[in-house]
């Protein structure tokens, strides 16, 4: 029995030791990571939103980080999903240094499919879900989280279509020129053209038009559409828009006339 | 009765054990709670933020101090094991308790911190289960021991 006592005192003094420089090892090894974050940018491809968000992680300490999971959730203030995004990083090794970017990406046509078409004429905010997880020294996994709001810009704000003014070229044809304008809040600029259709009451086209638009962000459009229509035409009633833009497609947008 | 030279008599019987009792438990207090809190403060941890911890530190210290001094004034009976078991009991259940059963959370400002300590709070656990053993062993041996030397021999 003395000797199963000796050995256990052995054993418990020993694993003290292990667990005590473990602990002090892992709070100092803590201190020494280091990370932070490089200039947020934004780009529109493809009709997709990318926000990017670049950071660093310095692992000065003595132990690795693995699994380092970053996941973004946008959600409309009613909850609807938005937008998921995630970044993995499988493992920062003890004395290793990570670069990487965390890009957060709005699917355009999902949203509009998703009926959120009234985010591109109305300003509204974003609630944001952030996540990040990882695994410190392969034994302790961590947990950060964090809910923001971030207010988001429509980028077809407070879109008015004029009455069509109809001027004689000859005497079986008209042109007609509709003013369009708009705001746009949103953080992209609108590159793209917008097309317009003017419909009579028996739902027919009367003609329709395009014009090219480049709206930086923050900025407001006023332009207008031009179309020739025969003057025999019927008077039309409503007026139907299509914007395709690299960000968006988008059409057509109704507004009865008169 | 109990007379003047009676006290003296057990205070000088007495005294070694309580002089190593006192060096042993102020030996425990600087090594368990000077020394660690001398660290965080030469380390620059901003100690004041986690005022929490500090009182977990000061009660895991005092917990030690407390069964240290017991078990040295009732060494080389049984209690001195048994109050080795109670320790080991007590550090458990305060290891559980002080690390929220593994998961420990704090907010700083609008961020949410998770931390799953789950496998530490094992490592901890198993070592105080090794220390509960040893000392349950300590006592049954002691017991053991005391049992032999007190048996009449037998004669033929």
């Amino acid at each position: 029995m003395k000797q199963a006592i000796r050995a256990l005192s052995i054993a418990t003094t020993v694993l003290w030791i292990l667990l005590l420089l473990f602990s002090a090892t892992s709070i100092y090894s803590a201190l020494k990571l280091d990370f932070g974050f490089g200039e947020p940018g934004a780009s529109v491809s493809n009709e997709v939103l990318t926000m990017s968000l670049p950071f660093y992680i310095d692992n000065g300490g003595f132990y690795d980080v693995s699994d380092l999971n970053v996941t973004t959730n946008i959600s409309n203030h009613d909850g609807t999903l938005i937008s998921n995004s995630t970044t993995l990083v499988p493992l920062i090794s003890r004395g290793s240094r990570v670069d990487k970017a965390h890009n957060i990406s709005i699917r355009m046509n999902e949203m509009i499919s998703k009926d959120l078409t009234s985010l591109l004429f109305e300003d509204s905010d974003f609630d944001i879900d952030m996540f990040l997880t990882l695994k410190y020294a392969h034994a302790i996994p961590l947990q950060l989280s964090s809910n923001m709001t971030l207010p988001w810009g429509a980028p077809l704000a407070n879109l008015s279509i004029g009455e069509p003014s109809f001027i004689p070229i000859n005497l079986t044809h008209f042109r007609v020129v509709t003013p369009i304008s708009f705001e746009n809040h949103s953080f992209f600029a609108l590159n793209g053209a917008i097309t317009l259709e003017l419909i009579d009451d028996l739902d027919q086209s009367v003609g329709s038009g395009a014009t090219d638009i480049s709206v930086p962000p923050m900025n407001g459009c006023n332009t207008q559409v031009e179309m020739v229509i025969r003057s025999d035409a019927r008077t039309p009633t409503e007026a139907r828009v299509y914007f395709e833009t690299s960000a968006f497609s988008i059409g057509p947008v109704v507004t009865p006339l008169g | 009765m109990v007379n003047a030279e009676s006290i003296k008599r057990w205070l000088i019987k007495a005294a070694p054990r309580i002089i190593k009792a006192t060096m042993k438990g102020f030996f425990w207090f600087v090594l368990l709670y000077l020394v660690p809190m001398l660290i965080l403060s030469i380390s620059g941890i901003p100690v004041n933020l986690f005022p929490d911890y500090i009182r977990l530190l000061g009660a895991f210290a005092t917990i030690t101090v407390f069964f240290v001094v017991a078990a040295e004034l009732f060494s080389k009976t049984v209690f001195q094991h048994a109050f080795n078991m109670a320790k080991a009991i007590v550090l458990m259940v305060f290891f559980v308790y002080s690390l929220n059963g593994g998961f420990l959370t704090a907010n700083f400002g609008a961020i949410n911190v998770t931390v799953d300590l789950r496998v530490y709070l094992a490592m901890v656990l198993t070592i105080n289960f090794l220390g509960l053993t040893k000392s349950a062993l300590q006592a049954l041996n002691f017991l053991s021991e005391r049992t032999e030397t007190s048996q009449p021999i037998k004669r033929e």
